[in-house]
């Protein structure tokens, strides 16, 4: 890379960066979600100049309320179990598996005591695959905490494990059938605002306020942004984390039941693209991967974001494809600026003795090998 | 002797991170054959000119010179191949390679090597071993290795090239006293050969011992420098703090009636510690003390829970407590300030106000489950005061805080729980003088208030001056304990090293 | 017990040894028709592509890194040289195809490492990112379509067809294997014998301490995306001629199964550790779930279960073997505190 070159994107990025930051400071919101609403803001400007006929017909519009709540309650999980510094490879197969769960359920219901009898019992039937959600992101919890297993090894074995388990049970077809109550939420409007979005959106507003508002919420992200001295504070890591990866499931259960609403239909396949595209949505919406760091309101405007370019694409009749090479260069664009802003704060800010920074990476790494 | 041609010297060396300046213009001239010591403080410069000199970070301005050639800045490779040689203080070496690689690697590099051979590899160790006299498993995981090991494995890396210039910060933590012997038997050779030797150490005596020549660095500023010959351990303490070491102990009398607040009977954790028995007073602050790796921090860690004891009986307030995790000794009371103050102690990202509260989330709990953040801005305003951290505000991040005050806030985090015993392990290490003497000012109020404190440390004038107790572990035991006026800074030091 | 630990393997490859030779005395037992050569070419065929595209795997997670792009290089770089040589009706021999199809690759793989190495980013996200990009790529400007064997250049069909040693009714051993079997040897040779491939244990080790000692990290780091992005390719095409057919939307999916495969092989996913040997061993021991399931009684819907339970049972054993073992905080001995 030509020097040259660096200084004048150090530049082109330090110009935006000051800009959008001056913006996030007069408007007092976090960095990723203020970087977001320009964002979001811009990219939907841009669709509805270039073809405003078909991206701002109202039918599309409510078709960006439809789709985006499965992914966001993926995202929001996604972001959940990063803000900790982990990841969830296996919510998408969790949802799956609450999805396949109430379809069972009910078909099964239906085959021996009749339609009416399974619809009378749907909310049993709902909060089975919310409780399943529960239950499989307790065993991610167990494997990282108690044995010690890491994150993104656990929840790519449980992917594996719980996708595999579900396979099993549908025989690796299809399945159909679904409470026709949560096929009726599925196409339901509140003021004309689809109530698949309505959930999406109570669902952050709790997990907000769990996170930034209770004792447990705000241990999650000191468990995130440094678990050694989160160890050193009493905050029991066992504790978080569960709760961290149980709700996590929750939010993949819930998801499931998104897709049963969407389309009376459950398979074990069902949105595979769905984990990278959570990865994109929450690095998008400010997520540190490394932990500590998390917004849901960025997150949610990033699952905006993605669902407006998706639609805005299909507007401009751009493939699939050209969708996702959107979502690769804007996950590693966003990626390098956020390097370059955090490198320079770093420099302004005031130098760690060195000293003691021997010692800290010399601790750290034992602590690593242990 | 000055007009002799310099192996390496640095001239107005400035280096600054941010706003703050780490390097204010800094000279040096290492001479063939010459053992340089190098003192100051944490957080003095030290660290920062070994990373220049051997190409880690680049300064902002001045030259390095060496051979005779002036540079702005040089790369790792080009310290390396210059002659340039370094014994970190971390040690840096490869956790998964063996120790024989670890050695060998540096050669391999410097020969430009393509293609590695084992035999080689092993060879050129051996030589080394042998070379130095030592008995190391050369096939091992540098991972499953002791600490003492690493530090020779470090050490034998550093003199397996043709070293020109070799660097050592804090070589001798982790040796033995006949492996310091040999380290220093080394040095005189490498010092016949023409080796120009810097030399950083906190054992200021053993530095004496083996140097020519002392720069003391304050603030990043030379503040003193010349021939060995005219310097003693108290002048340099002198010049590295800028005043002289105070013994004028100031410590409030404790009643008669202070009634035992923690009673640690025959405690013991294996390979670790054994038969550590004490009892602390309300309103005492005791202090342990002993060198490196005999136990102090160990005991510490073992009442707070880290790595729990496995013998021994604890008595907080009357109460027989089992300390088998962290959780257990916060729920006890007690509270604990760890050594390493970056990793253990803070969030650094996270700002002021969450690290104060970290430890007392819970009990800020208020309706409908959650925080009540009211009460919890109140909270922390007032510890932001009464601790008077240097700030603007609760939510700056911790980050930018200078030493003083980041061990503040870890302090802060602790009072905010009103824990009954508070533990401090190496409280003032990098941190600057005046923040030092707030921090003790700050304990003895919250000893007079009632509170039981443990300051583990090896700064001994600190403890003498602020201490009503102090104890003395070697080798995992108590050996001593100091009252009143017995305690002072030679027969500590004495019965440290006994 | 010294001898015990010999066996065990530095990455306890003894224990995947084990484990196969248990499955295989299970799965003879449970079926006449397992011991045969069928099975046994079977899986040295099924076991071909997921090999090289493992080797690459290992190299990235012993660098203390994660790849989840190298299906896209993989698909992208063969697909684009069958395509081009077939539009163009210009037949680039098969050694020409193959050399195409990996400079493609490293092309690839280079843009990963710079930017992975230049920004210090996390190579999972931007891995995740690139693989989008170039699938996307792939399918939206170079074509989508799948190109049967026919339209392929002939000599890359021919070799589809090239057997190494063909049994009549016990099956054959596929020409692919000699160029596997040289590239395995190849990466387990660098990773031992050469200064990169020590250069790479040794940034996965500790990456500040590599930069102390001169090692070039951003150098040697785009090298080994380079050249793990060419290993994709060279796998890519592999698959391309066993399979008959370039279907540019196969591969992109697998990525997570070998990386699996990789760390049930005793990789560390914090990097520095991991062996061919092992890697080679946990690539058959996954295709030999896939494929001979069924013959021991279990259907065939059983295997992505099964490979998550052994992943599981794996990482969790060496997890609690390592709270265990965790070091005790040190304490020197009397001598030193006289020192």
């Amino acid at each position: 890379m030509s020097d040259s070159g660096s200084k004048s994107l150090t530049k082109a990025n330090r110009s935006l960066d000051d800009g959008v930051s001056g913006l996030i400071s007069r408007i007092q919101l976090p960095h990723g979600a203020g970087r977001m609403i320009v964002l979001l803001v811009g990219i939907f400007a841009i669709f509805s100049i270039l073809n405003p006929r078909v991206f701002l017909n109202p039918v599309n519009l409510e078709n960006i309320g439809v789709g985006a709540p499965e992914i966001g309650l993926i995202a929001l999980a996604m972001m959940l179990t990063m803000l900790t510094g982990g990841i969830d490879l296996s919510i998408v197969a969790i949802a799956n598996f609450s999805a396949i769960t109430v379809s069972s359920l009910y078909t099964a219901v239906s085959v021996a005591q009749g339609q009416a009898a399974a619809e009378g019992l749907t909310i049993v039937f709902l909060l089975a695959g919310i409780g399943v959600g529960a239950l499989l992101g307790l065993v991610n919890g167990v494997l990282i905490s108690v044995v010690g297993v890491t994150p993104i090894l656990t929840t790519l074995g449980t992917m594996q494990l719980f996708n595999g388990l579900a396979l099993v049970w549908t025989g690796g077809v299809t399945i159909s059938g679904a409470p026709s109550a949560l096929s009726g939420i599925g196409t339901a409007t509140l003021a004309s605002i689809p109530v698949l979005f309505v959930i999406l959106i109570l669902a952050a507003a709790l997990l907000a306020l769990v996170i930034d508002r209770t004792p447990v919420g705000r241990k999650i992200q000191l468990q995130g942004a440094n678990p050694i001295a989160a160890r050193y504070s009493g905050i029991s890591s066992r504790k978080t984390l569960m709760l961290t990866y149980g709700l996590s499931g929750v939010l993949g259960g819930v998801a499931g039941l998104v897709f049963l609403a969407r389309n009376p239909s459950a398979s074990a396949d069902y949105g595979s693209s769905y984990v990278l595209l959570a990865i994109v949505i929450a690095v998008l919406g400010g997520t540190n991967p490394n932990g500590g760091v998390a917004t849901v309101f960025g997150v949610i405007l990033a699952t905006l974001t993605l669902q407006v370019v998706s639609s805005g694409f299909t507007a401009m009749r751009l493939s699939a494809y050209e969708y996702s090479i959107a979502q690769g260069v804007l996950l590693i664009a966003v990626m390098i600026v956020d390097q370059l802003t955090f490198r320079r704060r770093r420099r302004r800010a005031l130098p760690l003795s060195s000293e003691t920074v021997a010692v800290q990476t010399q601790k750290a790494h034992e602590e690593k090998t242990r | 002797m000055s007009t002799e041609q310099p192996t390496l010297e640095v001239r107005d060396i400035v280096k600054t991170y941010g706003g703050v300046r780490a390097l204010g213009g800094v000279s040096l001239r290492l001479l063939p054959g010459e053992v340089h010591c190098l003192a100051g403080e944490n957080g003095s410069g030290k660290s920062t000119l070994i990373k220049i000199i051997s190409g880690v970070e680049r300064p902002d301005s001045g030259d390095i010179v060496i051979g005779g050639e002036s540079h702005p800045y040089v790369s790792p490779s080009d310290a390396i191949r210059a002659g340039v040689q370094v014994i970190y203080q971390d040690f840096s070496l490869f956790p998964n390679l063996t120790a024989a690689e670890n050695i060998a690697m540096l050669t391999e590099l410097a020969d430009r090597r393509k293609l590695s051979s084992r035999r080689r590899i092993r060879a050129t160790a051996e030589r080394i071993v042998a070379d130095l006299g030592l008995r190391l498993d050369l096939d091992a995981d540098v991972e499953h290795l002791s600490v003492a090991d690493r530090q020779l494995i470090a050490i034998c890396r550093a003199l397996v090239g043709e070293a020109r210039v070799l660097i050592m910060d804090e070589p001798t933590t982790a040796l033995t006293h006949s492996e310091v012997e040999r380290l220093f038997g080394i040095v005189r050779r490498l010092q016949a050969r023409g080796v120009a030797i810097v030399f950083v150490s906190h054992k200021l005596d053993e530095v004496l011992d083996i140097s020519q020549h002392v720069t003391v660095l304050r603030n990043g500023e030379v503040v003193s420098s010349g021939e060995a010959s005219g310097y003693t351990g108290r002048s340099i303490a002198k010049a590295m703090t800028g005043r002289d070491v105070n013994e004028d102990r100031h410590v409030d009398d404790l009643p008669e009636s202070a009634e035992p607040l923690l009673i640690v009977d025959s405690l013991g954790r294996k390979d670790a510690f054994e038969d550590v028995s004490f009892a602390l007073r309300k309103g005492e602050i005791l202090g342990i003390t002993g060198l490196l790796g005999s136990g102090r921090t160990e005991i510490a860690e073992a009442l707070f829970g880290v790595h729990p004891a496995d013998s021994g009986s604890v008595t907080l307030d009357g109460t027989p407590r089992r300390i088998h995790s962290i959780s257990d000794a916060v729920e006890a009371g007690i509270g604990y300030v760890p050594e390493d103050r970056l990793t253990q102690g803070l969030f650094l990202d996270k700002s002021i106000a969450d690290n104060m509260v970290a430890a007392s989330l819970s009990s800020y709990r208020g309706k409908a489950l959650l925080l009540d953040r009211g009460r919890i801005g109140r909270s922390m305003a007032d510890l932001f005061q009464r601790l008077r951290i240097k700030a603007p505000n609760a939510k700056a991040p911790v980050r930018s805080l200078s030493g003083g005050n980041a061990q503040r806030v870890v302090i802060a985090k602790w009072l905010d729980r009103k824990p009954s015993v508070l533990m401090l392990n190496g409280p003032t290490v990098g941190v600057d003088i005046g923040s030092k003497e707030e921090i003790f000012t700050i304990l003895r109020e919250q000893a007079a208030a009632g509170m039981g404190i443990v300051v583990i440390s090896d700064d001994i004038p600190e403890l003498v001056t602020s201490c009503h107790r102090v104890l003395i572990v070697r080798a995992g035991r108590i050996v001593a304990e100091m009252t009143g006026s017995d305690i002072a800074v030679d027969a500590i030091q004495e019965r440290m090293t006994a | 017990m010294g001898t015990l630990r010999r066996l065990r393997g530095p990455n306890n490859e003894g224990v995947l040894v084990a484990v196969i030779l248990v499955l295989v005395v299970v799965m003879s037992l449970a079926s006449d028709a397992f011991f045969t050569p069928n099975t046994f070419f079977g899986l040295v065929r099924s076991s071909l592509v997921p090999l090289v595209f493992a080797l690459g795997v290992l190299m990235v997670l012993i660098s203390g890194g994660i790849d989840v792009s190298f299906p896209a290089i993989a698909i992208f770089a063969a697909y684009t040289t069958v395509s081009w040589s077939g539009q163009a009706s210009f037949d680039p021999t098969l050694v020409g195809a193959f050399v195409v199809a990996i400079v493609i690759g490293a092309a690839l793989g280079f843009v990963n490492g710079a930017v992975i190495a230049r920004f210090r980013l996390p190579t999972l996200i931007v891995t995740l990112g690139t693989q989008g990009i170039i699938r996307g790529i792939l399918l939206a400007y170079i074509g989508s379509a799948y190109i049967a064997s026919s339209k392929m250049p002939p000599s890359v069909a021919q070799a589809g067809d090239a057997y190494l040693l063909d049994i009549p009714g016990a099956g054959y051993l596929h020409g692919m294997m000699v160029p596997v079997v040289v590239v395995t040897v190849l990466v387990w040779w660098m990773l031992k014998y050469t200064t990169f491939g020590r250069s790479i244990y040794a940034i996965g080790g500790d990456i500040e301490a590599a930069r102390r000692v001169g090692i070039k990290v951003v150098r040697t780091q785009i090298m080994l995306y380079s050249l793990v992005g060419g290993l994709a390719a060279f796998g890519g095409m592999i698959s391309v001629i066993l399979g008959k057919n370039a279907n540019p939307q196969t591969l992109v999916g697998t990525e997570l199964d070998i990386i699996a495969a990789v760390v049930l092989g005793g990789a560390s996913i914090f990097g520095g550790r991991g062996s061919v040997l092992g890697t080679v061993l946990g690539v058959i021991l996954v295709q030999l779930i896939n494929n001979n399931l069924v013959l021991i009684g279990i259907p065939s819907t059983w295997q992505r279960a099964a490979v998550g339970i052994l992943l599981i049972v794996g990482v969790g054993v060496q997890a609690l073997v390592a709270l265990r073992s965790r070091p005790q905080p040190v304490l020197l001995d009397e001598e030193v505190s006289r020192a």
